[in-house]
């Protein structure tokens, strides 16, 4: 994070000193344009990371009214495991994208145990949605000790420092422009969410499993009825939701150094998109988790620039803000807005 | 004898009890709004990190003022900050007397702080419900915590500042760090005391009635917009003072190391142990938790010796495990609410007999 502040603060500086004078005329030389797209794609592999993973808590959330804290651990999970298998067990063989399925099975299965084990029996019990949402809270401090031990493991066994992770040189270089490397997490973040998108709404619309998944959301009940069984479905969201967040932290782990407790930070912004989502729809979230990842760099970029400097530091504030905003001001998020009134309204007025 | 003194003046140990003490405070005025009044109250951190930033920049500038010290920004510059501190220090190490009012000066300032922070969540508080709320409060507190670690004129910013020292008086080296663990435990025993007898008065049940069936207390005329907020007014007081005496004791005031797993997490794991809505629960929860952790601290090294890892990681295992378990298997806690009586059983029996008799 602070690197990436380090960037922004060497770019708002460059750009001040290319003013020239009073026709204040913007002459950016190449680098600095290499630098600015440079941002702009860690930027679209960051908010690709995090739009993923708040469709992740938003199909939790649907499914079995539980907001997953847990979230943080797994999208750190998801991290560590691509991080340890390409630079620990196989000592960088390959490139970290053979990891990935590994990261999203191994967190999918870590929100098939927080289900089965736990939270399958709250919701028997009729557990109000405060006592779900803190029982994630403790399965999320249980797996952010085991995240820690692992990271300890690896450090005493391999003698390799697991607290640090870099693992951004690791990537496959398209190609260079000016001797600035392009690196393909971008373009691979994008296709994997249009491709989980694509997947999701194929799943969810066109198979049997889809339509009794929507139809135990929305009613569960008649949904037994009808001889579905909702255990399934519930393990199902929870598998696929765990899944997500592991693949969120796997593109994190190349667009970001971390340490064991990146959940932490990413959490907020992966909740925030949900929720300015409207967290009724996986699409919409997926939406919000773009706005809040693309606004936490663009929007901070323009502040420094425009206002002051100073400003910057306070980058966290902003998904915490669209969260709390969207929460009390309108709380069916993007989710709830109906684009084809929307839609249908730009098209009136243009004709009329 | 000398045994038990040798124990008491452990350093360990005195951080164990004053931990015991600032987080059974923290955690008592959480039950008042979780346990009573039914507020999923997941940003108790705000109240404490204000109430910590209203002792240590607030009324440390009001000392600075007080004693005819630089109070401005340049109390809370880095190169300035210790050594104004270290002079309201030498004019508080000889009062006695002036420590104790600039205690309590403190203590209010915070309190009025976190009545405050209080009174504006009660503005979420109104609109939100269950889940909605607590999110919305969470992320209150984050904002809070961020402004306070990047806004230096604030507190100092990541540097964070030094903060008067008000229990230099009583001694020194261990000897003040025993008293002021006592005057905090004694601050505890009455925040206990106070919290007892409002769950005993009638705002007690007013505010139970309200979680329990808000229709019905709106029925009775019970106004719930005014309950919900004095019941978190009167919380974020309580816990901007606990705040407030955590970074009077240790003397110093960094909002970087205000997290949300210390101040919100831990609180709400002690009490669903003790027993939401039993204050002699959460007495005992925030006991079992302290005494836990002193082990864990006390036997780290011999801990590390027969396993590869860093114990730290077994008090998150421990404390998430508890929270899972307590709400799968015992979500009462261990001491389950009772019905708190306004009168005693005595008298209730002796009435009843009475009716009884006259019917």
């Amino acid at each position: 994070m602070l690197r990436v502040y380090a960037v922004l603060v060497q770019l708002h500086s460059s750009l001040k000193f290319n003013y020239s004078g009073h026709e204040r005329r913007f002459k950016p030389s190449l680098w600095e344009v290499m630098i600015l797209i440079d941002i702009i794609m860690t930027a679209i592999g960051y908010s690709s990371s995090i739009a993923l993973a708040a469709a992740g808590i938003t199909l939790i959330y649907m499914a079995t009214g539980t907001f997953n804290f847990a979230h943080a651990s797994m999208t750190a999970w998801g991290f560590y495991i691509v991080f340890a298998f390409h630079k620990v067990f196989f000592k960088g063989l390959g490139n970290p994208y053979m990891y990935f399925p590994i990261a999203m099975l191994f967190s999918g299965m870590l929100g098939v145990i927080s289900y089965y084990f736990i939270n399958r029996w709250l919701l028997k019990k009729g557990a109000d949605m405060t006592t779900l949402m803190m029982s994630t809270l403790g399965i999320d401090l249980v797996f952010f000790a085991f995240i820690n031990m692992f990271a300890d493991f690896l450090t005493y066994n391999y003698k390799i420092n697991a607290r640090l992770i870099v693992l951004k040189m690791e990537d496959i270089i398209l190609g260079k422009i000016a001797g600035f490397p392009l690196r393909a997490i971008t373009l691979v973040s994008i296709i994997m969410v249009i491709a989980i998108v694509a997947i999701l709404q194929y799943i969810l619309n066109r198979t049997k499993f889809g339509i009794a998944l929507r139809m135990t959301i929305e009613n569960p009940s008649l949904a037994a009825i009808l001889g579905i069984n909702p255990d399934l479905i519930y393990l199902a969201s929870w598998f696929i939701g765990g899944a997500l967040a592991g693949l969120g932290g796997a593109i994190l782990s190349l667009v970001y150094s971390g340490t064991p407790s990146i959940g932490n930070v990413v959490i907020v912004p992966e909740f925030a998109g949900s929720i300015v989502g409207g967290l009724y729809s996986i699409f919409g979230s997926l939406l919000g988790g773009y706005l809040i990842g693309m606004s936490e760099y663009i929007v901070i970029n323009l502040i420094g620039t425009y206002v002051s400097r100073n400003l910057v530091v306070y980058e966290p504030l902003i998904p915490l803000i669209a969260m709390a905003v969207t929460l009390l001001v309108y709380p069916q998020g993007l989710g709830g807005i109906d684009w084809s009134k929307v839609w249908a309204k730009l098209r009136g007025k243009k004709e009329g | 004898m000398q045994d038990i003194i040798n124990i008491i003046f452990n350093p360990l140990v005195l951080n164990i009890l004053v931990n015991m003490a600032i987080f059974l405070i923290v955690t008592l005025s959480l039950n008042l709004e979780v346990g009573f009044a039914g507020i999923p109250q997941f940003g108790r951190m705000l109240a404490v990190v204000v109430g910590a930033i209203g002792a240590g920049a607030i009324a440390g500038r009001f000392m600075a003022f007080y004693y005819g010290l630089p109070w401005g920004d340049e109390y809370v510059d880095e190169t300035l900050n210790f050594k104004i501190v270290s002079q309201i220090n030498d004019h508080l190490v000889n009062s006695p007397f002036q420590s104790i009012m600039m205690l309590i000066i403190a203590l209010a300032i915070a309190a009025a702080l976190g009545g405050i922070i209080g009174y504006l969540a009660s503005y979420p508080a109104i609109r939100l419900r269950e889940a909605y709320l607590g999110i919305t409060l969470l992320a209150f507190a984050d904002a809070a915590q961020t402004i306070g670690k990047y806004y230096d004129p604030l507190a100092g910013g990541t540097e964070g500042i030094v903060v008067p020292d008000v229990f230099r008086f009583i001694g020194t080296g261990q000897i003040r760090f025993l008293g002021s663990t006592l005057i905090i435990f004694f601050i505890g025993f009455l925040v206990y005391l106070f919290l007892q007898s409002l769950a005993r008065s009638p705002f007690g049940r007013a505010l139970r009635a309200m979680r329990d069936q808000e229709l019905a207390a709106k029925v009775y005329g019970k106004d719930i917009v005014k309950l919900r907020a004095q019941a978190l007014i009167i919380g974020g007081a309580i816990a901007a003072i606990g705040g407030a005496l955590w970074t009077l004791y240790t003397g110093s005031f960094k909002a970087l190391t205000y997290n949300r797993v210390t101040w919100t997490f831990w609180p709400w794991a002690f009490m669903m142990l003790g027993g939401t809505g039993n204050n002699l629960g959460i007495v005992l929860g925030t006991l079992v938790f302290s005494t836990v952790r002193s082990l864990i601290y006390a036997y780290k090294t011999e801990l590390t010796t027969y396993i590869p890892i860093n114990p730290n990681w077994l008090e998150y295992l421990l404390i998430g495990l508890v929270i899972i378990l307590i709400a799968m298997f015992r979500p009462q806690g261990i001491l389950p609410e009772k019905p708190e009586l306004p009168i005693p059983k005595k008298k209730i029996e002796s009435i009843k007999a009475s009716l009884s008799k006259g019917g």
